[in-house]
């Protein structure tokens, strides 16, 4: 009842030390008015009584506020009173803050779980995807050998979880270059993402012994991402010509020092899309001899299996010249330069992975 | 001495005899010892092409591995353990010494580093 008082009286709560004194203590001031009347107000009075009352309780207090001028005769109960409405008020004070503090962390909460939620159905979604893309595809991964499905499937799920962190750590890097810091301070953060690559490579290396195929054709991307693959990745040549366009005040030895690398990117690359060549056509031959039926089939065969796996080590050597991509440039620039070009880099792929997951999304046109 | 340098083809340098081993080590800047037909040894080699080296190509076949692993190993030194000992294939023997896989070469591409190791081994002229 006397809740319902209070909020006729103040609809917004403002806690200020204005004038409004009186105005948040109707209890009290009904109190109050209840001694010197006798008992005869009653919570339920009328509310323009109270008006009535803060109305008093204004001038009162705002007199007592007052020093220059002279003090009521009742000086000491004005005293007591302005003393006490200043207690509750600080008291209430302290008491919206921590209910405000309270929601807002509640708030906050929500929203965590709610994110984490999505970032479980987007994970689950992909997952649903490219089984369904896997079954249709008729590959190893059918169940034949349940080791492969589940060191595949263990790929996937932690690469959820890279992805996530690598956000994180672009987030980091975003803040990080817009507030000052130090180079010791920014090498941590570098190195520190550097090392998440590496993680991604370890993770593939892993992956690449469940099914070599799976890792080079980039089976966990979205078909958009798979279209600039190289090798199960991205093209260490193409980083570069990524990350220069963001790089700010390069000298002419770093410009000179970039410009190498790229080249000798380039040189790699070719040798091992060669060396895959290479491997295509010796495995042609093989199959030809073996329809053949020339000499002891199952020994041709096992050595055509044999080269199939040496598309394990393709796979590896291409994310060994991505380490070393990245261990180079960032030697090759300042600190600063090397944060804003893995910022570049890893929003870059961002985009690319919201750009696939848009076009897996959307309806297709048929004629 | 290394067979005069032709820029424009390049005749494989192979040779499978074993008895050689040490003294193909020795007498040449850059040897490559591979399995036949092995494609990782085709990307050694387009790399150090690359660099206008010509490397001698050791044929390593099901016969003479085991022989060809024990002279390597011999080469390369007793101080350490035998597994780290064991050379995989391809292996590159730059100077006389072995420089490592298709991994050490290219990241000694990558850094710069594999131009120097290749100049003071005589591989290169310029």
């Amino acid at each position: 009842m006397q809740t319902a008082v209070i909020d006729m009286i103040t609809p917004t709560t403002q806690f200020t030390s204005s004038s409004t004194m009186g105005v948040y203590e109707p209890i009290h001031q009904i109190s109050m008015w209840d001694d010197t009347f006798g008992g005869t107000i009653s919570p339920n009075t009328d509310v323009c009584i109270i008006t009535q009352a803060d109305a008093k309780l204004d001038d009162k207090c705002e007199y007592a506020s007052d020093r220059s001028l002279e003090p009521a005769e009742d000086n000491q109960t004005a005293k007591s009173i302005r003393d006490k409405v200043v207690q509750r008020r600080l008291a209430q004070n302290r008491e919206a803050a921590r209910k405000s503090r309270l929601r807002k962390k509640a708030y906050v909460q929500q929203l965590e779980t709610s994110r984490l939620k999505l970032a479980q159905l987007e994970l689950e979604l992909e997952r649903a995807r490219h089984q369904g893309l896997l079954i249709g595809g008729a590959t190893a991964n059918m169940g034949l050998c349940g080791n492969v499905n589940s060191g595949i499937a263990a790929f996937e799920m932690e690469y959820g979880h890279w992805m996530e962190e690598q956000q994180r750590k672009n987030s980091d890097l975003r803040n990080v270059l817009q507030s000052p810091i130090t180079d010791v301070e920014l090498r941590l953060l570098v190195d520190d993402v550097l090392e998440h690559y590496c993680n991604l490579f370890r993770m593939k290396r892993d992956a690449s012994r469940a099914d070599a195929f799976y890792l080079v054709f980039g089976m966990w991307r979205t078909p958009v991402e798979q279209f600039f693959l190289w090798i199960g990745g991205f093209q260490p040549s193409e980083l570069i010509n990524v990350v220069m366009p963001q790089l700010e005040n390069l000298t002419d030895q770093q410009l000179a020092e970039v410009y190498n690398l790229r080249h000798s990117c380039q040189q790699a690359e070719d040798a091992l899309s060669q060396g895959m060549e290479k491997l295509r056509q010796t495995l042609a031959q093989s199959i030809t001899t073996l329809a053949a039926g020339a000499g002891s089939y199952s020994s041709q065969v096992v050595s055509t299996m044999e080269k199939l796996e040496s598309l394990e080590s393709f796979a590896q050597q291409a994310d060994h010249l991505r380490e070393q991509t990245l261990r180079r440039m960032s030697c090759i620039l300042t600190m600063r330069q090397a944060a804003k070009g893995l910022l570049a880099f890893g929003e870059y792929f961002q985009r690319l992975r919201a750009l696939g997951s848009l076009w897996a999304a959307s309806p297709r046109k048929f004629a | 001495m290394q067979q005069a340098l032709s820029y424009t083809n390049w005749p494989p340098t192979t040779t499978s005899s074993v008895v050689e081993v040490p003294k193909l080590v020795a007498e040449n800047a850059v040897v490559v010892f591979a399995r036949s037909g092995c494609c990782m040894c085709h990307v050694v080699k387009l790399l150090l092409h690359g660099h206008g080296v010509n490397p001698t190509i050791f044929d390593v076949d099901e016969q003479n591995e085991a022989t060809v692993t024990g002279e390597l190993s011999k080469i390369i030194g007793t101080g350490e353990a035998n597994t780290s000992c064991m050379p995989q294939f391809p292996a590159v023997f730059v100077g006389g010494k072995l420089f490592g896989g298709l991994e050490e070469i290219m990241a000694a591409h990558i850094s710069g580093e594999l131009v120097p190791v290749l100049r003071k081994a005589r591989a290169l002229w310029l």
